[in-house]
This record gives structure tokens, sequence and C-alpha cells, in this order.
């Protein structure tokens, strides 16, 4: 395995500092919010104030991503989801969370389901949002693009990157003479790297993580928009039959993000499946 | 359903579309209708995804709908829109996020990029084949970083070959050192055997000197009259002290070249001239056996040596001759040139010498046949002192010899410039 479990006393500064990791709220159980690919932990601002009171939040970037600090990005580590899914580990080891309520948004589903594959104790229950084991399609399974399409994406982040990189210089350059292009930049897209954030769109839209479907054994809860592009409702059934002890809620959200379209109703369904009155 | 735009917006030089957060078009103007193709109620009150290829539609749902939300607007975003004829426009799209008629909508302005997107485009290639060069370099150098470590191993090899070869070379030191200091005693040794003898030679021919002065006075009748039998006894002691004398005088000699207390006084001599100095000396000896001495020594033949040397050898060599060549013989003396040297050769037509026989003759205290040197008396140092003060002025001493025919020696020396070669013709 990828993980390497840095020494307990000098990694918690390190790992919280590195992964621009806050936690705030009331309860004890811990609730860690993972975002998902082209954001940071922002996403989450809609619904964590419904949860503060009850539980112990915890929200963190992933390495490239929001506040995290880019010298620790390593494009070996991050080139596949498991070196995603260790920076969750190391969140959770950093802070010695158990019983640990995972909330993944898009591809920190599937991250989820590769960090709790690893330390199963750790975990007590996973909500995935808009999962996908996989993208593309393949022989007798509907990802719901052809290699064409996600090539397509990439084809956009890289015309959009050539605006980055002209933000990208005086930042990179000190912010000589222009402060405020560098604040301004970090502002602008929730990742800060366009170098970055291409190579996780491709750790994204080129994995295939249908086989640790079938290792993964925590209860868990799936919200499936309506009319989601990028995690069609098939793809949904997909992950909720191949998931063991899974529950499947489509949603009357529409596209990718309904924790920040429609944050009452991610809420609700959420509180439902935590407070158990969820029928699975 | 949204009021009207207004005409200036509507017909404005831009595109122009507002939508909800769920994507759900409000308005849009008649700029934009007329750049994808589409009709007015084809696009209100549907999805603004329709607007979108798949990479644009991700796109809008992972980046573009997240920042408007957090942020409430976007500034220079690039936006693939595609026809109604399936064309991908490119757009350059800013965007505000804000509540109206209670709820919250995004208002967009697209400008089309044209000319900007062909700058991108080589931009964009340009940046590909840096990533790829520098992919290039990276490998390159993990490649020079490989090199450099296998370098490293080798040179830690190396270091330990070296340190081997050291010890080696210590242990060759030692060795060295050990054979420097044998060397130095067989030298000191060497030197304490010529000094010892030169001494002892020169102690011995003191009281020598004494018996031989004694025995003339006797002779001489100075003590009185003495009869024959005593002066026959007289004769012998005389004869005995000569001979032992010259055997000392001969080991003083050997003993001073060999300790490297000669000196030698070099200069030009004639071999002609020298020869014809030495051969009377030897002419009554020669005559008491009939031997007949013959020389051919041309005139122009000149050595660079030391003269009274090349006497003591030639005439060396020329009684050795004339001892050892039966009653009646013959014997010649030839001179020869090289470029470098000059030779003279004593050739005698006598007993020979056996070819193992041939290197010893040169060995101090031997002779070939100690049976035949009863009646040739010597003290068998003569060839010996021969061949060192022939290499000690350059040149050298050797022997031809074949039994029953007689015996070569020749005696090599460096040549002298003649005179010829001396008058060079002036240059300006």
């Amino acid at each position: 395995m990828l993980t390497m479990p840095l020494p307990p006393d000098v990694m918690s500064s390190d790992i919280l500092k590195r992964n621009n990791v806050k936690v705030f709220g009331n309860g004890t159980q811990p609730m860690l919010f993972a975002h998902g690919f082209g954001c940071d932990q922002n996403m989450w601002r809609y619904v964590t104030p419904a949860f503060e009171n009850d539980y112990r939040i915890v929200l963190f970037d992933y390495v490239g991503s929001g506040h995290s600090d880019l010298n620790a990005y390593s494009a070996e580590r991050y080139s596949t989801l498991e070196g995603y899914a260790n920076d969750v580990l190391d969140v959770v080891r950093a802070l010695d969370l158990h019983d640990v309520i995972f909330v993944g948004h898009s591809v920190s589903s599937m991250i989820g389901v590769l960090a709790a594959n690893q330390e199963p104790g750790r975990f007590a229950k996973l909500i995935m949002i808009g999962p996908s084991p996989r993208y593309i399609n393949d022989d007798g399974y509907v990802g719901g693009f052809e290699k064409a399409d996600i090539d397509g994406l990439f084809e956009m982040m890289d015309r959009n990157f050539i605006g980055w990189a002209n933000f990208m210089a005086p930042a990179i350059m000190g912010n000589g003479g222009r402060p405020e292009l560098g604040q301004e930049l970090t502002e602008s897209f929730c990742s800060t790297d366009p170098v970055i954030a291409r190579r996780f769109a491709e750790a994204t839209f080129l994995a295939d993580n249908r086989k640790d479907l079938a290792a993964f054994n925590i209860p868990s809860l799936i919200l499936q928009c309506s009319e989601d592009i990028v995690a069609p409702q098939a793809v949904g059934e997909y992950v909720k039959s191949n998931l063991r002890g899974s529950t499947f809620r489509v949603m009357k959200a529409t596209g990718h993000c309904p924790h920040m379209s429609h944050p009452e109703e991610t809420i609700e369904l959420m509180k439902e499946y935590l407070d158990g009155r969820t029928v699975a | 359903m949204a009021e009207p735009l207004p005409e200036v917006l509507d017909r404005a030089p831009c595109g122009f579309i507002s939508f909800t957060d769920d994507g759900k078009i409000e308005q849009v103007n008649a700029t934009l209708l007329d750049r994808v193709g589409y009709g007015r109620d084809e696009l209100v009150s549907h999805h603004v995804e329709t607007l979108f290829g798949t990479g644009s539609r991700i796109f809008y749902q992972t980046h573009f709908f997240p920042l408007v939300k957090l942020r409430g607007s976007a500034q220079e975003i690039f936006m693939l829109l595609r026809t109604k004829q399936g064309d991908d426009v490119g757009m350059l799209c800013n965007a505000k996020r804000s509540e109206r008629s209670g709820q919250m909508i995004t208002d967009c302005v697209l400008m089309e990029v044209i000319e900007r997107r062909r700058y991108e485009e080589a931009l964009l290639e340009a940046r590909q084949t840096a990533d790829r060069a520098n992919e290039q370099l990276e490998a390159q150098a993990l490649e020079l970083e490989l090199q450099h470590q296998q370098l490293q191993e080798q040179a830690a090899e190396m270091e330990v070959q070296s340190e081997t070869l050291q010890s080696v070379n210590d242990e060759l030191v030692v060795l060295n050192e050990d054979l420097e200091k044998q060397r130095i005693a067989a030298d000191e040794a060497n030197h304490a055997k010529s000094n010892f003898l030169a001494v002892m030679s020169h102690e011995l021919r003191t009281p020598l000197n004494a018996i031989g002065g004694y025995v003339q006075l006797l002779e001489m009748g100075v003590h009185g009259p003495i009869s024959d039998p005593q002066r026959e006894t007289l004769g012998r002691i005389d004869r005995s002290q000569r001979h032992l004398l010259r055997l000392i005088n001969d080991v003083l000699n050997l003993s001073r070249i060999e300790a490297g207390r000669v000196d030698y006084a070099v200069e030009p001599v004639k071999l002609r001239e020298l020869v014809d100095s030495v051969q009377p000396m030897c002419d009554p000896q020669a005559a008491r056996k009939s031997i007949v001495i013959e020389s051919a020594v041309p005139e122009r033949l000149v050595a660079m040596a030391d003269r009274e040397k090349v006497q003591q050898i030639l005439l060396n060599l020329m009684t050795n001759a004339i001892k050892f060549t039966p009653t009646g013989g013959s014997i010649c003396i030839e001179a020869h040139a090289a470029p470098d040297s000059v030779s003279l050769r004593v050739i005698d037509n006598g007993v020979g010498i056996p070819a193992e026989m041939i290197e010893k003759v040169f060995e101090p205290f031997v002779q070939v046949d100690a049976s035949k040197s009863r009646s040739a008396e010597g003290t068998g140092l003569g060839l010996a002192i021969s061949r060192d003060l022939a290499r000690g002025m350059g040149g050298n001493l050797t022997l031809e010899s074949t039994v029953g025919q007689g015996s070569i020696f020749e005696l090599k020396l460096p040549r002298a410039e003649t005179a010829q070669q001396n008058e060079r013709t002036p240059t300006a």
C-alpha cells in the first residue's frame, strides 16, 4: 500500500497545516467532509451549520486544492486516487478520529471507499454525494462518458489554464508590483494550481474503482441527484447494487452539487439517514 | 417566465444569458441566439447545459457553478458553447449571481474569442511542448542521476583498489628499502675489500722491496764473496721476490680500478704510434721463441683514450700472445675502424681457448691451463685488469678463439674525431 504513517509526535501539526484542516462543532462524533474535484472545503459551508451542534465537524483541503500546502504536492503520490485516500487517512490519524462519519462529494465518495477499505475500524458511516466508480463507459457498464468526452473536459481545463497561467505569473514572482493579483488568484478558483487541477481531473475521470466496492463493508448513504450529467442515475444504481449495506436516495435536486444548489434537501436526507429514520 | 429583455440588451454586441441555480435558463438575448442558432423558445426554461458539449457540462458542474455559487461572480472563464448545428464556439464569460424576483439568478455576459483563441491554442501547444520537453529533461536528469550513482560506486570501488595498491606499494617500498640497504652494505663491503687489498698490498710491498734490496747487496758481495751455489740461491730468492711483487702490484691495480680510484687522462691517441712504441718491448721475448710479430695499423686511426693505459693493455695482450704461442709461431696486430670506435686486434696462432673458458679468462686469478701457466709465468690478473681499464675508458676487451687455431683479442676504444671532421666549412 501507499500508506506510510509518519511518527505521531511530528505528524499532527504538519498534516493539519498541509491539508488546511479546520475542526469545529459541539458534538463528539466526527463528521469528516471531503470536497470533490474542482473545489475546496468551502463548498460545505451551506450544510455544515446544520450539523455543528451534534457533531464534531472536520473540514480539509486535499493537497493541491484550496489553501493546502502546495509544497507538499507530489505528482507521483497524487497521480491516483490512492494518494488522495492517504490524505484522508493522514487527517484521520493526525486527529486520531474514530467512529467517523465520512461525507464525500463526487470523486471523494470513491476516495472515502479507498480510505475506509484501508482502515475500516475508524469509519462508522459513509455519505456519498454523486458517486461514480468509473466515469467512462465499459463493456456492460454505463459510466456516462466516452473517453472523447473526458478529453473534451481536459481541453476545457487546458483552455482555462491559459487564463490562470496569466494570473499565476505575478503570484509565482512574489506578486511584484501587483500584490492584489495573488489574492485574486486564490479566490478565483477552488484549485490554486492549474497543473495540479489537471492531474486531479485525470486521476478522477480515468479511475476505475468498481472492484473496490466489493471490499467495502460499512453502512453508507448514496445521494443521487436528478439529471446529474457527471454522475447519472444509472451509475448511482450501480453503486447501490454493488455496495453492501448501502442506502440509495434520489434527490429532487438537479445537477451535481446538491449540497450547494439544494442544501436544505441535502441536509434533510443526511439527517434522516444519520438519525436512523431512513429505511434502507 | 422573466420579463422580456430591453431592446438595447437584446441587441448588444455580446451574448447575454441568465439562469437559476438549477440551471434553468430565464433569459437569453438575440445576439447569443443568433450565434448558437437556437430560437428563444428552444432555450428559455430549458437547462443551460443545452448549450454545452459534454466536456463543458462537467466543467460547468465541477468548476463554474461552485465558483459562482461560492464567490457570487466569475471573470474571464473560457467556455465552449455548442451551437444547434453541433459546432463548438469559444466564449469568454463573466458571471454575476444575484437575487431577482425572489430567486438567485446568475447573469452571464459572453464574448466570442476567435483571434485570442488562436493565440491561446498556440500558447497551449507551446506549453504542452514545454511540458513534454520538461518530462524528457526530468527523465534525462534521472538518467544522469543514475549514471552519477554508478560513477560514485565505481569511484568507491577504485578507492578500494587504490587502497589495495597503496598497501602493495607500501610493501614494495619496504622491500626496496631493504634492497637499498643490502646494496649499500654490499657496496660498503666491496669498498672495504678494495681498501683492504690496497692497504695490504702496500704493506706487503715494503718488506718485499727490502728483501729485493738485501738480495742485491749480497749478490754485489757487499758482505763478502759468495759461492756459486749461494749465487744460484740468491737468484731464486730474487725471482720469487719479483714474482711476488708483480703479483702484489697487479692486485693493487685491480683493487684501485674496482674502487674507482683510477684517473684516466683521455686524449687523442694515434694507434700506429702506440703500437710502434709497444712492439720493441716485446721483441726480445719474441725473438727468444723465434716468433714473428707483424703489424698493419693505418696511420689515420685515432682513439680517445689514456695513452699509458692503452700501452699497458696492449703490452699485456702481446706478452700473453707470446707466452701462449709455440716457438716459431707468428703474431699479428691489426687495426679496424667503425663510425664511433676503433679497435686493435692481437691475433696469434697459439693453442686457443675453449669456448666455455672465454668469459672466465677475464676473471681474476684465472688461467686456462694451470699446467701450461707454469712454464708461462703470470699472475692471472692481467686480462682482468686490462678489461677493467678498457671499460673504464668507454671501450671493451673481447676474445674470439678456436682451440688449435689461435686467439683474437680485440681492444675496442672510442674513436676521436679526425682532423677532417673538425675542419668544417665556416658558416656565415
